[in-house]
C-alpha cells in the first residue's frame, strides 16, 4: 500500500506542488501585507462603527436591499442582515431605524459560541463563519440585537460582516453606499460618538451595557 | 424575532440534571450519608449516564448544520469563553466517569475511591451547567440571574433522588430499605420552594428589568400558570413536601426512633433488627412515596420547560417608539 502510494507522487509532481506552493507563498505574502496596510492606512485598528442619524432617515429600505444584492448570504429569505424598522407612526411623526450587527467591543455572540465560529478583526469588525457553524442557537440568545439569525435552509446561522471585503478593496459598506439621504454612515467609533446628540440607545432598545455596541443614533425629536 | 429553542433543551436541561443528581444520590448513599439506605447505592449510578447521554443526544438533534455535518462538532471544544463549550467538556467527562462507576456498581465491585469522588465532583458540575449555560445570557432577562444555577442544582438532586428511589425497589428486592432519604429529600423541596419563590420575587419586583417582570407574569399570571402552578408548585413541590414529611413522621411512630440517629457505623444486630421492621414498613416503594417522587420529577421537568419557554429577549428585535 505504502510503496504504491510513493510512487504516485513521482519527483516530478513533487516539484511541480513545490514550485506552486512557493510561488502561492510569493504572490500571497504581499498581496496579505498590501491589502493590511491599506486596512491600516484607511481605517487603523480604531473599532469601526455605524451612525444612524435618525432625523434624516426616510424609511425608503435602500439600505436594506443593498444589502442583499451585495451579499449572496443575506439573500435568504429568513434572514436580514440589515433591517429597517419603523414605530407605524403617521406621516411626518414616523420614526426609522435601520440596524444590523453593531459589531460590538463586547461581543456577546463570540463569547458564547462554541465553535468560534466569530472572530473580531483588528478594526473591530465581528466576522462570523457560517461554515464552523453548527446552529446551535446560542448566540441568538446572547445578541441583544438579533444580529445572528438562522437560515431554516441552510440550518446556519449567518450575520451582517460590515462588507469587510469592499472594505478592505477601497469601498464602502453596500448600505452606506446606497443611502440616499446620508442617514446611514460609518467610520471609527472614537470620531462618530463626536456627533451632536449622538446616543447609544433609544428608548426600548437594550442597554448598551450588555454587549459594548459599536453604533451611533442620533435620535429624532 | 425568532429564537428557536424549544422541547429539545428543555429535555436536555431536565436530563442533564436527572442524571447528575442520580449520581450523587447513589454516591450519599454509598458514602453513608443516607444512614442505612442500601438500596440506594446503585439505581442512582445506572440512572445517570444514560440521562445525561439521552440528553446529551438531545442537543445534537437540535443542531441545526452540525447534525448533517456532525465532524463540525469537534469545534464544540474550542471556545473557552463559552459556556456551551465547558458543558461539552464537563458532559463527557460525567458520562465516562458515570459508565464506568456504573460497571462496578453493576458488578458489585468496588470502585477506585477516586473514580467515585471524581464522578461526584462532575455530577455537581454538570447540574450546575445546565444553570450556567443560560444565566450567563444577559440579553435574556428571566435567565441573567445567579438564582438559576442554584434552582437547577437543587432541582437536579431532587429530580435524581426520586428518579433513584423510583428504580431501587425494582431493582433492590428484598433489601429495600430507605434509611434517611426522606428527610434528605423533605429539605430539598423545601429549599427548592424557598430558591423558587425568591427568583419569582426577583424578577417581578423589576430587579432585572420590565422585561424579566413579563417572564415572571408569564409563570405566575399568564400563559403559563397551569403549568406553574399546577405540575411545579403543587405537584413538584408542594404536594411531595407533605408525603416526604408524612413518611418521616410515621418512620418515627412505626420504629419508635428517629431515623437520623441510625448512623453509617451501627452495625449489627440493631441494623438488622431495624431494617427488618421498617422492610415490613416499606417492603416496596409506598404508593404515596410513589406519587410524591412522580411528582417531583414532573415538576422538574415543568422547572425547565417554563424557564425555557418564558424566555423573552431584551427588545424583540422590531420594536420602537
Ligand atoms: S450586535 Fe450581536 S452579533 Fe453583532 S457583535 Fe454585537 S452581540 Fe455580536
Ligand atoms: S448558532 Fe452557530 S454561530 Fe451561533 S453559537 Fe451556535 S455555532 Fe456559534
Ligand atoms: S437607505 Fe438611508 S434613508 Fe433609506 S431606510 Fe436606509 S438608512 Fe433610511
Amino acid at each position: 500500500m505504502f510503496k504504491k502510494f510513493d510512487s504516485r507522487i513521482s519527483r516530478r509532481d513533487a516539484l511541480k506542488l513545490g514550485v506552486l506552493v512557493t510561488a502561492a507563498l510569493g504572490m500571497g505574502l504581499p498581496l496579505s501585507l498590501l491589502t493590511k496596510s491599506a486596512v491600516a492606512q484607511d481605517l487603523g485598528t480604531e473599532q469601526l462603527a455605524f451612525l444612524f442619524d435618525q432625523k434624516k432617515c426616510i424609511g425608503c429600505k435602500l439600505c436594506e436591499s443593498a444589502c442583499r444584492s451585495a451579499n449572496q448570504e443575506a439573500r435568504d429569505e429568513q434572514v436580514k442582515w440589515r433591517r429597517v424598522l419603523d414605530n407605524g407612526g403617521d406621516e411626518g411623526e414616523g420614526h426609522f431605524l435601520s440596524i444590523s450587527c453593531n459589531h460590538c467591543a463586547d461581543p456577546a455572540c463570540l463569547t458564547v459560541c462554541p465553535v468560534t465560529a466569530y472572530t473580531k478583526r483588528q478594526d473591530g469588525i465581528v466576522v462570523h463563519n457560517a461554515e464552523k457553524c453548527v446552529g446551535c442557537g446560542y448566540c441568538m440568545y446572547a445578541c441583544p440585537y438579533h444580529a445572528p439569525q438562522l437560515s431554516k435552509k441552510t440550518k446556519r446561522v449567518t450575520k451582517c460582516h460590515f462588507c469587510y471585503s469592499r472594505q478592505d478593496q477601497g469601498q464602502q459598506p453596500a448600505c452606506v453606499e446606497a443611502c440616499p439621504k446620508k442617514a446611514l454612515t460609518y467610520g471609527k467609533l472614537s470620531e462618530l460618538k463626536k456627533a451632536p446628540g449622538g446616543v447609544a440607545t433609544l428608548k426600548g432598545l437594550p442597554s448598551p451595557t450588555i454587549t459594548n455596541p459599536s453604533w451611533v443614533i442620533i435620535p429624532k425629536e | 424575532m425568532e429564537l428557536h429553542w424549544h422541547w429539545l433543551v428543555v429535555i436536555y436541561l431536565f436530563l442533564g440534571g436527572l442524571g447528575a443528581g442520580a449520581y450523587i444520590t447513589s454516591f450519599l448513599a454509598e458514602k453513608g450519608f443516607l444512614g442505612k439506605a442500601p438500596s440506594l447505592t446503585r439505581a442512582g449510578y445506572f440512572i445517570a449516564t444514560p440521562a445525561v447521554a439521552i440528553g446529551t443526544l438531545m442537543l445534537v438533534f437540535d443542531l441545526g448544520q452540525g447534525f448533517w455535518k456532525p465532524w463540525l462538532m469537534i469545534g464544540l471544544l474550542s471556545n473557552f469563553t463559552s459556556v456551551m463549550s465547558w458543558g461539552v467538556y464537563i458532559l463527557s467527562a460525567f458520562i465516562l466517569a458515570g459508565f464506568l462507576k456504573c460497571y462496578f456498581a453493576f458488578k458489585n465491585k468496588k470502585a477506585p475511591e477516586l473514580l467515585t469522588w471524581a464522578g461526584a465532583f462532575l455530577a455537581l458540575c454538570t447540574a450546575a451547567y445546565t444553570g450556567f449555560l443560560i444565566s450567563v445570557i444577559k440579553a435574556i432577562p428571566f435567565w441573567n440571574s445567579n438564582i438559576i444555577p442554584v434552582l437547577f442544582v437543587v432541582s437536579a438532586l431532587s429530580t435524581g433522588l426520586s428518579a433513584t428511589s423510583l428504580l431501587a425497589p425494582l431493582l433492590e428486592k428484598g433489601t429495600y430499605h430507605e434509611g434517611r432519604a426522606n428527610q434528605l429529600h423533605l429539605l430539598l423541596v423545601v429549599v427548592e420552594i424557598i430558591v423558587a419563590a425568591s427568583f419569582i420575587m426577583v424578577m417581578l419586583n423589576g430587579s432585572n428589568g420590565p422585561i424579566g417582570t413579563e417572564s415572571a407574569k408569564l409563570l405566575i399570571s399568564g400563559k403559563y400558570q397551569i403549568v406553574f402552578w399546577g405540575l411545579f408548585i403543587v405537584l413538584g413541590l408542594v404536594l411531595p413536601a407533605f408525603i416526604y414529611l408524612q413518611q418521616i413522621l410515621s418512620q418515627i411512630k412505626k420504629t419508635g426512633d428517629i431515623p437520623q440517629n441510625i448512623t453509617a457505623n451501627d452495625v449489627g444486630s440493631a441494623v438488622l433488627a431495624e431494617a427488618a421492621a421498617s422492610s415490613k414498613i416499606y417492603g416496596a416503594h409506598s404508593p404515596l412515596m410513589i406519587i410524591g417522587d412522580t411528582g417531583v420529577i414532573i415538576g422538574g421537568f415543568a422547572l425547565r420547560m417554563l424557564i425555557v419557554f418564558a424566555a423573552l429577549p431584551v427588545w424583540d428585535g422590531f420594536s420602537i417608539y
